[in-house]
C-alpha cells in the first residue's frame, strides 16, 4: 500500500463514495445484441470489478431512435433495457464496486443506416467520418432529445445504477452544439458560449431530476477538439464553470479530439506519450472545484499515481490498461504491479475490431471480451506438456497449460524468448510491445513452465521423452519472392532488424502486408539516414495502420524522414545493377504501365513460410501434437497468443 | 418455344418459372441462423412468380465464419424449413446455397485460421491461409454432405454449391491458389468432384443439385480461364441438374456483381459456351447483371441458357416474373445497377436493400407498398393490406390489384361517402414521385408539382454521371407509375411555399440547394450538379466549363467527385481530383467499383490530389494544403467544379417534407421518406365533408 499514497484512497462522487481512483471509463465494446445489453456485458465489468477497479462507467447508452451510428449500439431509449442493466449493476455490485452508465446522442456523428431516419444535429453540417448532411434539429427535436436523456436516466436508476455520466465529449450532440464547427445556429441554442451550452444544461436539469439526489451525475466533456475553428481548452473550462455553477453536477470526466476526425487523439497508440491529454484534466481541475477524471493512454499504476501526486486528476480513467489485466488494480494494490499484464497500446484487437464492428478484443488478453466463454475443464491434470518454440504462441500455450496444472517443459532455440515480437518490438517506434514478451514471460514464471532457452530439439529427442502433448510454436522464416533469385542485396524486414543486413543508400521497401512491418523499417532505416521509398500492390501504404490509428503519425513521421510512398505496384522482376544495386521492375497494375528503377538495396515485407518440419515429422506420433501461431499459418500476434491459450485451454 | 415465365422441370421437380434468385449476402440473420426477415424476403420473390430461390450461401463446417451474419449450416435447419413452408405454395423451388469461403473468409469471428488449398494470401484481406491437410479435406467433403443431408431433410428441393466468387472450391480449381503437389493440385477439379459426389449422395436423383462455379477468374496467368472451364468442367454436366457460370476471382471480387459501370449481360458469351460443351445434360444459368426482362427472355428463347439469374432485379421488384407474365414489364421497378443498398459484405452489417425499393430487406417491419401481382396466393393479409387499415376488405382484392390501383385502399380507416381532399406533391423528384404513387396506389388523388420541364430532380441529374446513366430508368419507371395511377403532374409550374395552407393535404420534396465552400476562389466554381443539369440539358461540357484546368474538388468521397472527373476527363478536359482521403472515392468501396474506379481515373488521367484540401484559388493557381502534415502545395486551375455536400432547399415549418429538402442524402432515403410520407397522408387524410 505505501508505494501508492492517493491510487487506492476513496473518493467521494457526489452521493457515491468510490473506493479507489482506478476508473474503467466508458468505451464501445460492440457486446450489445439487438439494441440491448447482453450477459457478455456483464461478466465484461464483473471481470474489472472483481479486479479492483474503482468505478466503473458503461458504455454509452443511446438517448433517442434517431441515434444509431453503429451497430451494436446500446438502446438505452428502450424499457428493455432495464433488465440488462440489472444484470450488469448486480454482477458489478457483488464486487463492491460503483457503477455509472453513460448516456449520449452522438447527434450528427451518424448516419441513417441503421435508424433509417434522418440524422439529427444542430445544424446541416456533415460529419467529417459519416458524410451525411444531418437534419438541424427545431425547438420540437430539441426538446424530444432531452427528454430522450430524462427517460434513459430513469431507465438507468431502475436499472440498478449509481449514477450516471453524459458523454458530451468526443461524439456527441452535446458536444455538437458546444463546437462553433458544428453549432451555425443563431437562435437560442447557437452563437455565445452560453447559448451553445443551453441544451447541456437543459439536460442535467433534466436528468438530475430523474436519477434524484442518491445518484451521482457526472459530465465528460471534450478538452480539445484538435479541429480548426473548434472547441479548444479555454473554451472547456469555460462549459465546466457553467456546469459546475448548475449545482446539479457532481463530477467531471474529460477528453480529448472528435471521434470522428480525430480519433487518433483520442485511443492514441504507443506513439503517444502515456498521459499525453492530462494538461486536459488539469486545466479544468484548476478551474472547478468538482472531482475531476483525467485519461489518456495511462497503462501503469505508477503513471496513475503520478498524476494525482501532481495534481492533474482526482480519478484516473484505465480503459486500455484493464483490458489488457481485468486485475490492474488488485495486482497493483497487493505490490504486484510487474505481475500487470500490460496493454501494449497495439489497438490491434480492441480499437481495431470495435471500429469494424466487432466485439472488442485484445492482443495480450485474448479473454478480454470473452469472459462468457467458458473454458473447458481439464480431462487430466498433471499432463507432460512440452511446448517448442518461446515466441508469443509458445508462451501463451506454456503459461496457461502450466496454470491449469499440467507440467510444462518449454523449449526455445534462441537464447532469449519472445520471437518476432522481441524483434518488432527492437524498432524504437514499437518498443511497448515488448510488453507481450515480458508479461508473458512473467506469466509462465508465476505457473511454474520449465522454460529452457538456447535448446534446440529435433523430433527424435521429443519422442524420446514420451510426453503426452507436444505444442509446436515454432514460428515462420522469411520467405524470398519468387522475383528476388540470388541478389543478395534483396533482404527482408527480419534481416534488417536481426542485423544481417544494413541497406543503405536508395532503399526501396516492398510492402505485401500493409503493417507494421514495412512501415517500421522503413522509418528505422531512414533514421540510419537512407532514402526510403515504400512501394506497396495496395492502394495505401500502411493500410492496417488506419485500423490501430497508427497512420496519421506514419505519415506525419513519414514525411518528416522523407520517406517516399507508392501505391498500385508490384514488383515484376529484378536484376543486379552493374554498380552493385539492384534493378527493379515495377509494374502499375492500374495503367498497366512498368518501369525500371535502380535501388541500392531492396527490403521486402511479405509473408512468411512456416517452421514447420517438426510437424511434418510428429504429425503422426503416438502422442498429442498440436500446432500455435506462425508454423500454423504466419499471421499476427492476436492469433498466436489466441491459439496458444486456446489449445493449451483445451487439453 | 420456351418462355421465361413457363415452367421448367429440374431433377423431377418443376419450377413455375425459369427465373432464378441467386444465392446472396443480406445481413438479415439472426446470429448465423436464417430469420423471419429471410422468410419474408424469399417469400415475397416467391409470391412474384421466381423459379427458383436459392438462400443465402451457408458455412458447410465450423472453419468458415466468413462475414458475421454468415449462415452456418448447422444454425440454418429451422430456417430452411421456414422458406420452404413460405414459398412452396407459390410454387418455387427452394434450394439451399451451400459453401465454404476459404481463403476468402474472415479469422476475425472465429479466430482460427483460414483454410485454403495452399498457403496464398487474400488479396483483399492479405491474410495467410493455413494449407489444409487431407484429413481437413476429408472434413471438408463431409461437411458438405452433411449439409445437404440436412438440408434434405428440411424438404428443401435441392441444394446449389458454390465454386464461384467466395469459396474454397473455386480455390482448389484455380492455379492462382491451389499450388499443391498431391493428388487435389495434380488434378485441381478433384476437390470438387468429390463434393459433388458426396452431395449427390444425400440430395438423390429427385431433388435438384445446383452448381456455382467460376468460368473464368479474368487472371489467364494462372486462374481459370473460359476455355479451360468449358473443356475440363463440362465433365461436372452429369453430376449436376444446372450450372450458374460465373466469372472473377479473388484478385477482381466486384467483377462477379459488378455496377453499373459494366454492361450488363457480360456473361452471356460464356454462357453460350459452357452450355454448347454441357450439351443438355444439365440446364446452363445466365447470370451477370442480367437486369432487363427483355434480353432475358430472349436468352432463353434463342438458346444462351435455359434459366437466367436474376437476383438484383428481383431485390428491385419482386413481382418481375408476374409482371411479364401479366404483359405488363414496363411496370417492372427496374435495377440500376447502383449497388448501393444490395452489396452488403461489409464490416458495417447493413441489411440487403434497394435504391429503388428501400421495403426490400424490411419486409417484416414495412410490410411492401406494392400491391402482389393477384393469383399468386399471397394474400392480402400479408402484403399491403396490413398497413391501409380494417374495414377495407373489398377494397384490395383482386380487381383493385389489376386496376391501376383505383379503389384500393380508398375506404381504409375512412367512413364511406366521404370525400378526401388532393394531396398536393411539391418537386417531382424521387421523394415527390415515390410519394404521389403510393398516394395514387392508396387512391388518393394526387397532383405533382414540378418547376422544371422534366420530372427526377436530382436523381435524373445524377444519371449524367460517367457510368451511372441506368439511374435515369428509375426516374422513367416512376413517371410512368405516377401517370398510369392517373396522378395530376404539372411541370414547369412553381408553387409559392408561403401560401401553402398548413391544414391541406401537402407534402413538400422540394430538394437542395448549393452548401457552403471550405475554399474561397477569384475564378468560376461550378456546382456539379449544375453542370450536370446543363449536360441533361443538351449542352456540353467546354459549353458549361470555362476552358483551362479543371480542379474536382470531392469532399464526400462517392460516385459524384469521381463520376464528374471522368466525364470531365472524357470530355478532353485536363482534370485533378482532391480529396481529403487517402484514396480517390473511399466511399466506392460500397458499390465495389472503389479500385475499378480508381483505375479509371488513373488511365484517363485525371490527377489525384489525396489527403489534400484546397484553401483557394487565386490568379488561376489552387492552393492545396496536406491534411495530416500540412504541407502547401499549388497546382494551375482555372475553374473548380465543386461536388460537396449540399443543403435543405428552404421549407416553412409545419408541413410535411421528405428528402433532400429535409437534409440531402441519396435516392434511398428520399424514396423510403417520400413513401413514409405518402402513407401516412395516406392513413390521416384530411376529410372534406360527406357526399
Amino acid at each position: 500500500m505505501s508505494r501508492y499514497r492517493y491510487l487506492f484512497s476513496p473518493v467521494r462522487l457526489g452521493p457515491v463514495v468510490v473506493p479507489n481512483r482506478i476508473v474503467f471509463a466508458a468505451h464501445l465494446t460492440n457486446q450489445a445484441r439487438h439494441g440491448l445489453p447482453s450477459e457478455a456485458h456483464a461478466e465484461y465489468y464483473a471481470a474489472r470489478a472483481a479486479g479492483g477497479a474503482g468505478l466503473i462507467i458503461t458504455e454509452e447508452h443511446s438517448t433517442h431512435v434517431t441515434d444509431w451510428p453503429y451497430e451494436k449500439l446500446v438502446h438505452g431509449f428502450r424499457r428493455e433495457a432495464i433488465a440488462g442493466y440489472r444484470r450488469i449493476t448486480d454482477a458489478v455490485h457483488a464486487h463492491g464496486v460503483p457503477i455509472f452508465a453513460q448516456l449520449n446522442h452522438n447527434g450528427g456523428q451518424a448516419s441513417s443506416m441503421y435508424s433509417r431516419l434522418p440524422v439529427w444535429a444542430p445544424s446541416a453540417v456533415p460529419d467529417p467520418l459519416f458524410r451525411e448532411v444531418p437534419k438541424a434539429m427545431d425547438h420540437g427535436e430539441i426538446a424530444e432529445v432531452v427528454a430522450g436523456y430524462r427517460t434513459v436516466a430513469a431507465h438507468c436508476v431502475e436499472g440498478g445504477f449509481d449514477g450516471v455520466e453524459l458523454q458530451c465529449s468526443h461524439s456527441s450532440i452535446v458536444r455538437g452544439f458546444l463546437s462553433p464547427v458544428t453549432n451555425l445556429r443563431t437562435d437560442g441554442y447557437g452563437g455565445s458560449a452560453r447559448n451553445r451550452a443551453r441544451i447541456l444544461l437543459e439536460i442535467v436539469e433534466a436528468v438530475r431530476e430523474a436519477i434524484g439526489p442518491d445518484r451521482a451525475l457526472g459530465v465528460r466533456l471534450c478538452g480539445d477538439e484538435l479541429i480548426e475553428n473548434g472547441t479548444r481548452i479555454e473554451d472547456a473550462v469555460e462549459v465546466a464553470r457553467m456546469v459546475e455553477a448548475t449545482g446539479a453536477v457532481d463530477y467531471l470526466n474529460t477528453s480529448i479530439g472528435v471521434a470522428t476526425s480525430t480519433l487518433f487523439m483520442i485511443e492514441a497508440s504507443m506513439a503517444f506519450p502515456p498521459g499525453y491529454a492530462l494538461h486536459i484534466a488539469s486545466a479544468i481541475r484548476e478551474a472547478v472545484r468538482l472531482p475531476v477524471i483525467g485519461s489518456g493512454r495511462i497503462k501503469d499504476p505508477a503513471q496513475a499515481e503520478r498524476a494525482l501526486a501532481e495534481g492533474q486528476c482526482d480519478l484516473v480513467g484505465v480503459v486500455r490498461g484493464q483490458i489488457a489485466d481485468p486485475e490492474f488494480a488488485a495486482k497493483a494494490r497487493a505490490g504486484r504491479a510487474g505481475d500487470v499484464n500490460a496493454c501494449l497500446s497495439c489497438n490491434q484487437e480492441c480499437v481495431g475490431r470495435v471500429g469494424l464492428g466487432r466485439w472488442l478484443g485484445c492482443v495480450v488478453n485474448p479473454r478480454a471480451g470473452r469472459e462468457t466463454v467458458v473454458l473447458p475443464t481439464p480431462r487430466r491434470r498433471g499432463r507432460r506438456v512440452f511446448v517448442v518454440g518461446g515466441g508469443p504462441a509458445g508462451l501463451k500455450a506454456a503459461a496457461t497449460a502450466a496454470g491449469r496444472g499440467h507440467d510444462v517443459t518449454l523449449l526455445e532455440r534462441a537464447a532469449q524468448v519472445g520471437g518476432q515480437v522481441a524483434l518488432a518490438a527492437t524498432v524504437p517506434s514499437r518498443v511497448e510491445l515488448g510488453e507481450l514478451v515480458r508479461g508473458l514471460l512473467a506469466e509462465c514464471g508465476r505457473s511454474g513452465v520449465d522454460l529452457r532457452t538456447g535448446v534446440s530439439v529435433d523430433a527424435g529427442w521429443l519422442r524420446a521423452q514420451a510426453p503426452d502433448v507436444v505444442v509446436l510454436a515454432t514460428g515462420a522464416r522469411p520467405k524470398r519472392p519468387w522475383w528476388a533469385g540470388e541478389l543478395e542485396r534483396v533482404v527482408d524486414v527480419r534481416d534488417v532488424l536481426e542485423g544481417r543486413a544494413a541497406p543503405f543508400g536508395e532503399v526501396l521497401v516492398v510492402d505485401e502486408l500493409g503493417f507494421h512491418q514495412a512501415t517500421s523499417v522503413a522509418e528505422l532505416l531512414a533514421d540510419r539516414r537512407a532514402s526510403v521509398r515504400i512501394s506497396t500492390p495496395g492502394m495505401v501504404v500502411g493500410q492496417d495502420l488506419g485500423l490501430t490509428l497508427d497512420l496519421e503519425m506514419f505519415t506525419i513521421r513519414a514525411h518528416a524522414k522523407g520517406i517516399a510512398q507508392s501505391t498500385d505496384e508490384v514488383v515484376t522482376g529484378a536484376w543486379r545493377a552493374e554498380d552493385g544495386g539492384v534493378l527493379v521492375d515495377l509494374h502499375k497494375h492500374t495503367t498497366g504501365v512498368t518501369v525500371q528503377q535502380r535501388y541500392d538495396w531492396v527490403v521486402c515485407a511479405v509473408h512468411q513460410d512456416p517452421e514447420d518440419g517438426l510437424w511434418q515429422e510428429l504429425r503422426d506420433a503416438p502422442f498429442e501434437v498440436h500446432r500455435v501461431g506462425d508454423c500454423l499459418t504466419p499471421r499476427r500476434a492476436d492469433s498466436a497468443v489466441a491459439e496458444g491459450h486456446r489449445t493449451a485451454a483445451a487439453l | 418455344m420456351t418462355a421465361l415465365t413457363g415452367p421448367v422441370v429440374l431433377a423431377g421437380r418443376t419450377a413455375p418459372s425459369r427465373v432464378l434468385f441467386g444465392p446472396h449476402e443480406t445481413n438479415l440473420g439472426d446470429g448465423r441462423a436464417l430469420s423471419e426477415r429471410h422468410v419474408a424476403y424469399y417469400e415475397r420473390r416467391a409470391a412474384g412468380g421466381a423459379g427458383l430461390i436459392v438462400t443465402e450461401a451457408a458455412s458447410v463446417h465450423d472453419s468458415d465464419w466468413p462475414y458475421e451474419r454468415a449462415p452456418l449450416a448447422a444454425s440454418c435447419a429451422d430456417g430452411w424449413r421456414a422458406v420452404v413452408a413460405a414459398c412452396r405454395p407459390h410454387g418455387a423451388l427452394v434450394l439451399a446455397g451451400l459453401g465454404h469461403a476459404g481463403s476468402q473468409g474472415s479469422s476475425a469471428y472465429g479466430q482460427r485460421a483460414l483454410w485454403a488449398p495452399s498457403r496464398v494470401a487474400d488479396v483483399v484481406s492479405r491474410e495467410l491461409p493455413a494449407e489444409l491437410e487431407e484429413r481437413e479435406i476429408a472434413a471438408l467433403v463431409a461437411g458438405f454432405a452433411a449439409a445437404a443431408a440436412s438440408a434434405v431433410a428440411c424438404d428443401v428441393d435441392g441444394v446449389e454449391v458454390d465454386a464461384g466468387q467466395y469459396s474454397v472450391l473455386r480455390q482448389f480449381l484455380s492455379g492462382l491458389t491451389n499450388l499443391r503437389g498431391d493428388r487435389y493440385g495434380e488434378d485441381r477439379t478433384a476437390l470438387l468432384v468429390e463434393v459433388l459426389a458426396a452431395v449427390r449422395g444425400e440430395v438423390g436423383d429427385g431433388r435438384v443439385l445446383g452448381l456455382r462455379l467460376s468460368c473464368d477468374e479474368l487472371a489467364p496467368w494462372a486462374g481459370i480461364t473460359p476455355e479451360h472451364a468449358v473443356s475440363s468442367f463440362a465433365g461436372f454436366a452429369d453430376v449436376v441438374d444446372y450450372v450458374v457460370p460465373v466469372r472473377g476471382s479473388a484478385m477482381n471480387v466486384s467483377a462477379t456483381r459488378p455496377d453499373s459501370h459494366t454492361e450488363p449481360g457480360f456473361n452471356a458469351g460464356l454462357c453460350r459456351a459452357v452450355r454448347e460443351a454441357v450439351s443438355g445434360r444439365a440446364a446452363v444459368v445466365w447470370q451477370g447483371s442480367v437486369v432487363d426482362p427483355g434480353a432475358a427472355r430472349a436468352a432463353v428463347e434463342d438458346g444462351t441458357a435455359d434459366l437466367v439469374e436474376m437476383t438484383r432485379a428481383q431485390i428491385a421488384e419482386p413481382r418481375l416474373v408476374s409482371l411479364v407474365r401479366a404483359g405488363t414489364p414496363e411496370r417492372i421497378r427496374p435495377c440500376v445497377l447502383c449497388n448501393q443498398f444490395c452489396r452488403v459484405r461489409d464490416s458495417r452489417n447493413p441489411r440487403v436493400s434497394c435504391l429503388g425499393d428501400p421495403g426490400s430487406g424490411y419486409e417484416v417491419e414495412e410490410p411492401p407498398v406494392d400491391l402482389p401481382w393477384p393469383g399468386t396466393g399471397w394474400d392480402a393479409g400479408s402484403g399491403a393490406g396490413t398497413r391501409s387499415g380494417g374495414g377495407s376488405d373489398a377494397g384490395v382484392g383482386v380487381g383493385a390489384m389489376s386496376d391501376a390501383g383505383a379503389g384500393f385502399g380508398a375506404g381504409a380507416g375512412i367512413g364511406a361517402g366521404s370525400v378526401l381532399d388532393e394531396v398536393l406533391v411539391v418537386g417531382g423528384g424521387p421523394a415527390g414521385l415515390e410519394a404521389a404513387r403510393v398516394l395514387a396506389l392508396r387512391g388518393r388523388s394526387v397532383r405533382l408539382v414540378e418547376q422544371e420541364d422534366v420530372l427526377g430532380g436530382t436523381l435524373l441529374v445524377a444519371a449524367r454521371l460517367a457510368g451511372r446513366a441506368r439511374l435515369a430508368e428509375l426516374v422513367s419507371w416512376l413517371e410512368r407509375e405516377v401517370r398510369r395511377l392517373g396522378v395530376r403532374v404539372e411541370n414547369g409550374t412553381r408553387v409559392d411555399l408561403a401560401d401553402l395552407d398548413p391544414a391541406a393535404s401537402v407534402l413538400l420534396a422540394t430538394g437542395s440547394v448549393a452548401g457552403p465552400r471550405a475554399y474561397t476562389s477569384d475564378g468560376p466554381v461550378i456546382e456539379t450538379r449544375d453542370l450536370l443539369a446543363g449536360l441533361a440539358a443538351g449542352a456540353q461540357v467546354d459549353d458549361l466549363v470555362p476552358a483551362g484546368p479543371v480542379l474536382v474538388v470531392d469532399p464526400v468521397g462517392d460516385w459524384t467527385g469521381a463520376g464528374t472527373a471522368e466525364l470531365l476527363a472524357a470530355a478532353g478536359r485536363d482534370t485533378a481530383i482532391v480529396t481529403q482521403d487517402p484514396v480517390i472515392g473511399t466511399q466506392l468501396a460500397i458499390t465495389g467499383d472503389l479500385a475499378a474506379a480508381n483505375t479509371r481515373l488513373q488511365v484517363a488521367g485525371v490527377r489525384p490530389h489525396k489527403r489534400a484540401a484546397l484553401r483557394r484559388v487565386l490568379d488561376g493557381r489552387a492552393e492545396l494544403v496536406n491534411v495530416i502534415t500540412g504541407v502547401e502545395s499549388g497546382v494551375d486551375c482555372s475553374v473548380v467544379v465543386h461536388c460537396g455536400h449540399r443543403l435543405p432547399s428552404p421549407t416553412p415549418t409545419g408541413l410535411a417534407s421528405a428528402g433532400d429538402c429535409v437534409a440531402p442524402r441519396t435516392a434511398y432515403q428520399a424514396v423510403l421518406e417520400g413513401r413514409r410520407a405518402a402513407l401516412s397522408l395516406a392513413t390521416s387524410p384530411r376529410v372534406l365533408g360527406r357526399v
